[in-house]
């Protein structure tokens, strides 16, 4: 991995020299503010261009390669994006069931309450709970 | 593949240095047997420094990979 880091330096050496290149002519004096490009200036600011780009391409390519070889070997994790979780589904309502139904339902039950009070009254002599509904 | 096209960018600085050092005397801005002018010397230091560093690294690279290849081949043998 020393050798990519080794390359990223470089290029980015490399891209500062461009940089510098590009405003040489306008920094040493040799290029007059009005008139025309020389050819000097031409050459030196196309040239920086060129090696400014290529340097910046060649540091992204090696920082990339750096960080995919850290990534390899487990010391840098890469966070993926976990997709958001779907909503789930709402259980269908279940179907009300009407007063009427429920009444049908329980009748037997009530009625063999009340005939199991009937058959064993209480011993404190009170009357059925049963019968008290009833009376209202 | 990233790190070929840094090594294909570190070749190309390597040429682009050696035009630097030869431009003033291609594109003919540095006179025959004259005094180097300012825009000379910058592009020979600039130029000289980039060819340097770029074929330094180039060697670096390769040797650090020609390490490691015969490191595997150890251990392949092992």
């Amino acid at each position: 991995m020393i050798r990519k880091f080794v390359g990223a330096v470089t290029a980015s050496l490399a891209a500062l020299a461009g940089l510098w290149l590009m405003v040489a002519p306008f920094a040493l004096g040799t290029q007059a503010e009005t008139g025309d490009w020389t050819d000097t200036t031409r050459s030196e600011f196309f040239t920086g261009l060129g090696v400014a780009v290529v340097g910046a391409a060649g540091t992204i390519a090696f920082a990339l390669a750096i960080h995919a070889d850290l990534v390899a070997r487990g010391l840098v994790e890469v966070k993926r994006r976990e997709p958001e979780p779907s909503p789930e589904p709402v259980p269908a309502a279940a179907p009300q069931t009407s007063s009427a139904e429920l009444a049908t339902l329980l009748a037997p039950l009530v009625e063999a309450l009340r005939e199991d009070l009937n058959n064993n009254p209480r011993p404190n002599g009170k009357g059925s709970p049963v019968g008290v509904e009833e009376n209202r | 593949m990233k790190a070929k096209l840094g090594v294909s960018a570190l070749v190309l600085l390597f040429l682009g240095g050696l035009w630097l050092v030869a431009a003033p005397f291609v594109v003919g801005y540095q006179p025959r047997g004259a005094a180097y002018v300012d825009a000379t010397v910058n592009d020979l230091w600039i130029g000289g420094s980039i060819a340097m560093l770029s074929f330094a690294s180039l060697v670096i690279y390769a040797a650090d990979a020609l390490r490691e290849l015969s490191r595997r081949g150890k251990h392949a043998d092992t």
